[in-house]
């Protein structure tokens, strides 16, 4: 059974927009999956459907034959406990330490003492000082977030989403606040973590190359739809084509525009 | 119109026809204002009782003040500062559970909750903290505590609706990371609000305690102790001296506590 299953996911906005339009897909245990699609093709709402931090129309979530969507408060909290979320904005809390910032991945095991008290366990103190030198950031722990640049902020989202000991990474759009090459390096660290932790990755990406670079499939994504499901190698010019309206780096591209 | 004469150009702000209408306007209101006010000033002044002008410069250098009597005030004075002092950091306390119900996005419910922080709000800063320290008194009778509850009660309205609308604009990215780990409201609340929030927060409790200063010092008059209270005294017993001695005093302790609040304000921004 897939690690991950998503049945027929609808979510319409207020405003009467279709985010999703009944999508199924299917992440299996050490894949690796890019959604690929334009802005406002309901990439960002369904990495957001899954984790429930909106709630979808209609449809089923299920995680390791837990169905997400009927889940109530609490278990919910529980259900997002394993799956760490990684942002396009990091959406660190710049005002805390960077050590405070991987440590607040442990938010949903510990009790409300030690989250009150900020006490966290000796444990988890040395498990993200470990993750921090993981990933990279050993030498800034007590920086605050904000003195970071972009590409080792990131870096402490990746920790901070690690943390959890995550059965599966959420990740929106991770280098689209990065220059190419900070954005390679992190997404070669999500990689290779994933790998080591054996813990599969669902990102969501607009660009064609790092999509094809370290997705193991790729699901495209148009109007809330899936119009595309198959091996990163099975992505052709016709298929991209197909997912963007129009034809991005084709040798014909320029004249069409 | 003019409008459609494509030579003569005009500043489509400034037309003519419209600043001759609005400095009408503005004439008008000038000279209804003045008009009000010749019944206020001129009828509503006792000209009869107002005196010589050497009798008005004889009562204003007696009010020059009585340096001898500083000594016998510095206790009182002492007293206004720490009113003014428990009196913010009473309301600062009261301004958390109040802020948070009051905050759109943090309130429980926005039928029930929501409305009783506006609320207390409004009742707050829409109350003098005179009418808070009459009241208090008649409770609880004179001295400085009545005057403490006042001051906390005029102040707690101010630092909620700073609170709750910094809390309403704190940038939403991190909270939403911090309810993606599984977090539950206080986590939510202590991870990804309070850390946004507590500069803001922080600086408008010292920005309330400036004012609390300057409180402090009247409500002495109505029974409510400190500096106040003196001044009162010594007015009423034509101590004009002494009196004037208490103003010195106020401004001195105003002055004061301004340096020293930006002092702690400007650390505050750099670090």
């Amino acid at each position: 059974m897939a690690l991950l299953e998503v049945n027929d996911l609808r979510k319409s906005f207020a405003t009467g927009e279709k985010a999703l339009n009944g999508i199924d897909l299917r992440v299996e245990k050490r894949e690796i999956v890019a959604l690929l699609g334009l802005s406002g093709s309901g990439k960002s709402t369904l990495l957001r459907c899954i984790n429930r931090l909106v709630d979808p129309d209609s449809g089923q979530v299920v995680l390791d034959s837990i169905d997400i969507t009927s889940l109530g408060k609490h278990e919910l909290r529980k259900a997002r406990v394993q799956m760490g979320m990684i942002f396009q904005e990091f959406n660190l809390v710049n005002r805390l330490t960077v050590i405070e910032n991987v440590l607040s991945g442990t938010l949903g095991v510990v009790s409300l003492w030690r989250t009150i008290t900020r006490a966290f366990k000796k444990q988890d103190i040395h498990r993200a000082i470990e993750l921090c030198s993981r990933v990279g950031i050993a030498e800034h722990i007590t920086k605050r977030a904000d003195q970071l640049s972009g590409g080792q902020r990131q870096r402490v989202g990746i920790a901070r989403a690690l943390m959890q000991n995550p059965k599966l990474l959420l990740v929106d759009e991770p280098t689209s606040s990065l220059d190419p090459k900070i954005g390679a390096e992190v997404m070669e660290l999500v990689c290779e973590i994933a790998e080591e932790r054996q813990i599969p990755v669902l990102f969501s990406v607009h660009d064609i190359g790092v999509a094809r670079t370290y997705s193991q499939r790729i699901i495209g994504l148009q109007q809330g739809e899936k119009i595309f499901d198959e091996k990163t190698s099975a992505l052709d010019a016709k298929s991209i084509e197909h997912i963007y309206g129009f034809a991005p780096d084709g040798p014909s591209a320029a004249g069409a525009h | 119109m003019s409008a459609a004469n494509p030579i003569s150009i005009e500043n489509p702000l400034r037309r003519s026809a419209d600043l001759f209408r609005r400095y009408t306007i503005y004439t008008v209101v000038v000279a209804i204002i003045l008009a009000m006010s010749v019944h206020l000033l001129v009828l509503g002044t006792d000209w009869a009782r107002m005196g010589s002008p050497s009798e008005i410069a004889e009562t204003a250098i007696s009010l020059l003040p009585n340096l001898n009597f500083i000594p016998k005030i510095m206790s009182p004075l002492l007293d206004t500062a720490l009113m003014a002092f428990w009196g913010t950091l009473l309301a600062v306390a009261m301004s958390i559970p109040v802020s948070y119900l009051a905050a759109a996005t943090t309130t429980p419910s926005m039928i029930f909750t929501f409305p009783i922080g506006r609320g207390l709000i409004v009742l707050s800063r829409s109350t003098h903290e005179i009418i808070f320290a009459l009241i208090f008194v008649a409770c609880l009778g004179l001295g400085p505590l009545p005057g403490i509850i006042a001051l906390a009660c005029r102040s707690v309205g101010f630092m909620s609706k700073t609170t709750a609308e910094a809390m309403e604009n704190a940038d939403r990215g991190p909270i939403e990371a911090i309810v993606a780990t599984g977090a539950g409201q206080t986590a939510r609340f202590l991870f990804g609000v309070v850390p946004q929030v507590f500069p803001i927060f922080l600086g408008n409790a010292i920005f309330a305690f400036d004012a609390n200063v300057r409180r402090a010092a009247i409500l002495g008059m109505v029974g409510a102790g400190g500096i106040g209270l003196h001044f009162s005294e010594q007015m009423k017993s034509y101590n004009y001296g002494n009196a004037g001695a208490c103003v010195l005093a106020v401004v001195i302790l105003v002055i004061v506590g301004e340096i020293i609040s930006n002092r702690i304000r400007t650390k505050l921004i750099s670090g």
